[in-house]
């Protein structure tokens, strides 16, 4: 891959003539645009901003659906040398009100000069939308059918000014605008595009992740248009409801690169009806790279066991751990072992206490298998770190920190959040993890988050919310992921004190009440929600409830939890 | 009560891979509950209904023209297949 300066002058330098991407919505209706196009409907729409007074520097919040207008909008930011970011588009199910203070919030942390909405934005929202007092809300269209440009100014866009900002999910996460320069960018780009030998004339990426999540935007938007590889896209929602069409779009237009969470191995094969399997082919596929969620080797094996005989080969099946923090990928796995993504069992009692893997031949009786997340790409290094502290020896399960030559300088505007994470050069993850001959195998969060379907949610925006209820204890409640093994990714439990045992009578109709708070508030549903008499939680030493003394004693008290 | 007993055969069918999903035997359910925007369904389970739906109407659901609020009550559902299903090939 050449050595750009800019994400700019990489697009720029795309053949004209190659398709770029395909929004695909169904079998008789896609908008296909290529590099050329994609570029002019990019400039229709830096002329937009540039009308309303957006200049270099200034940042710019995308509020659209998944697909290409919100693409041309975030490349024309980018052409003006302004910093965009894109922000989820708002489901059905939140509340307007709930949703217009998040973005009100980030537009204000951002202080963006514009928040660009798309022309069917619910009226609903709009009526709640508050912004920051120098931002403006302007409406984009899809500058599909013209649209004026007018003469850019020369941007002068240096490679280490700012490229765009980076969200993790939730309340909490939007806090933490992940900032990155166009060297950083391009840098993480070049090492993952030599790690899976990207070729932009042969290879075709698919995706359905949003634009909004580091594996959306690096790996199937920022990664295909560096590298001049055409992409198939769909919306996360068409897909969630028709998950069938992944294994028809890889099919019709041959792709052979895509990024999944894990739950989406077992979710396509168990969703798809076993008679339509034969009308798919797999074999263009040569890398599907399991990524956001801590990689389980039965999820994949159970992907492979279903549509081998429709063309899939073993060593397509990849693996990566990946961060925002970090542009995207600390490593990956090795796409020329044909045996795919190492896998190792452990003994589960020394895993449990000693926080050591002890390896023992496959199939022992109560071993625990773990899947590597494949070896540091160039440039990169992990440690991992005990709980005071000190660097563990291999084997070892700690904390992974990791320094790199693309590793972010900081959250935009949040020097507190930044140096909460950030030591040295060294970027705490916050997830659990050991590495063995070369290889990092991740095998959980340390911080708590619950990554639900590939999604980042913070338990404290959940319990705030399930606290407020007048019938819990304030302060009393904790919100724990459980791994669903039949889902292939964690649920929502939440376990909350009543005020009164009394009150457990109507538990039925405080916890309906409960659901619908944290889907109006959050757009995600509750698995479980266990309400418990006074002093059931398990606090700590600080008074504060305690997440994984609450978590055994759950899983005591519910064995069906112990998976 | 009286909701129930004005169910349709096909509404019926479909209350009842409802009450299955959410496995929630004292919940009472009818035509008009709310099971997404209520946190009863979430998303991953729509599959499960939309599948459900193309059997119980003979019709395909192109993807695309469904959204979750779509198919939030058993009467959107059938409303949706309605408007927006294609007759099976």
């Amino acid at each position: 891959m050449k050595q750009w300066h800019t994400l700019v002058d990489a697009l720029n330098a795309a053949p004209g003539d190659r398709p770029f991407v395909t929004s695909w919505i169904d079998d008789d209706e896609q908008d296909e645009v290529t590099f050329a196009e994609f570029r002019r409907r990019a400039r229709v729409h830096a002329s937009l901003l540039l009308d309303q007074g957006v200049a270099a520097g200034d940042r710019v919040v995308i509020v659209m659906p998944q697909g290409i207008a919100a693409m041309t909008v975030f490349a024309g930011a980018m052409m003006l040398g302004a910093v965009p970011a894109i922000l989820a588009y708002p489901n059905f199910k939140i509340e307007p009100a709930k949703y217009s203070s998040g973005l009100a919030g980030v537009a204000a942390n951002l202080a963006a000069r514009v928040v660009v909405i798309d022309e069917e934005f619910p009226e609903d929202l709009l009526g709640h939308v508050s912004l920051h007092d120098s931002s403006r809300l302007i409406r984009a269209g899809r500058a599909s059918d013209g649209g004026s440009e007018s003469e850019l100014p020369v941007a002068g866009i240096r490679p280490d000014g700012l490229a765009f900002i980076q969200h993790s999910a939730g309340t909490t996460g939007l806090q933490k605008g992940v900032a990155l320069t166009h060297e950083t960018v391009l840098t993480q780009v070049g090492h993952l595009a030599r790690a899976l030998q990207i070729d932009g004339a042969i290879d075709r990426i698919y995706s359905w992740l949003p634009l909004y999540h580091d594996m959306g935007l690096i790996a199937c938007f920022i990664l295909p248009m560096v590298c001049h590889v055409p992409l198939v896209m769909q919306s996360p929602l068409d897909w969630v409801m028709h998950p069938d069409t992944m294994l028809q779009v890889i099919s019709d237009y041959r792709c052979t690169l895509a990024w999944l969470p894990n739950f989406a191995f077992q979710f396509v094969p168990r969703r798809t009806p076993r008679e339509r399997w034969p009308q798919f082919d797999l074999s263009s596929m040569r890398a599907l790279i399991n990524c956001s969620e801590p990689v389980r080797a039965s999820s994949m094996e159970e992907f492979l066991q279903a549509f081998a005989a429709i063309g899939l080969k073993r060593n397509a099946l990849q693996s990566s751990y990946a961060m925002a923090e970090n542009v995207f990928a600390v490593t990956q796995s090795d796409i020329n072992d044909p045996g795919g993504p190492k896998c190792i069992w452990a003994d589960s009692m020394r895993f449990r206490s000693e926080h050591r893997v002890a390896t023992v031949p496959q199939g022992t009786p109560g071993a625990m298998s773990f899947a590597s997340s494949g070896r540091l790409l160039p440039n990169h290094v992990v440690r991992i770190v005990s709980d005071n502290g000190e660097i563990l020896p291999e084997c070892a399960v700690g904390e992974i920190h990791v320094k790199s030559d693309c590793l972010f300088e900081g959250y935009y505007n949040r020097p507190d959040l930044t140096a909460s994470v950030l030591t040295a050069g060294w970027y705490h993850t916050g997830d659990l993890g050991f590495q063995m001959a070369g290889e990092l195998y991740v095998v959980g969060r340390k911080k708590d988050l619950l990554i639900v379907g590939g999604e980042n949610l913070y338990p404290q925006d959940i319990e705030e919310i399930v606290a407020g209820h007048p019938a819990i204890h304030d302060g009393r409640v904790v919100a724990l992921g459980m791994y669903n093994p039949n889902l292939g990714t964690e649920d929502i439990v939440v376990v909350g004190e009543v005020e009164r045992e009394e009150t457990l009578v109507d538990a039925a109709e405080i916890e309906r009440e409960l659901r619908s708070r944290v889907v109006a508030a959050m757009g995600v549903a509750v698995r479980t929600i266990i309400l418990k008499p006074p002093k059931w939680i398990i606090k700590s030493t600080a008074g504060k409830p305690s997440r994984s003394g609450t978590r055994e004693k759950l899983v005591h008290e519910h064995p069906e939890f112990d998976v | 009560m009286r909701e129930t007993i004005r169910m349709t055969p096909e509404a019926q069918q479909m209350k009842q891979l409802i009450a299955e999903l959410i496995r929630r035997p004292n919940l009472v359910i009818d035509e008009n509950t709310a099971l997404v925007s209520s946190g009863l369904i979430d998303s991953m389970a729509l599959v499960d209904l939309l599948v459900k739906l193309e059997d119980i109407t003979h019709m395909r659901i192109p993807p695309g023209k469904v959204q979750p609020k779509d198919m939030d009550t058993i009467a959107l559902m059938f409303a949706t297949a309605q408007r927006v299903g294609k007759p099976r090939k």
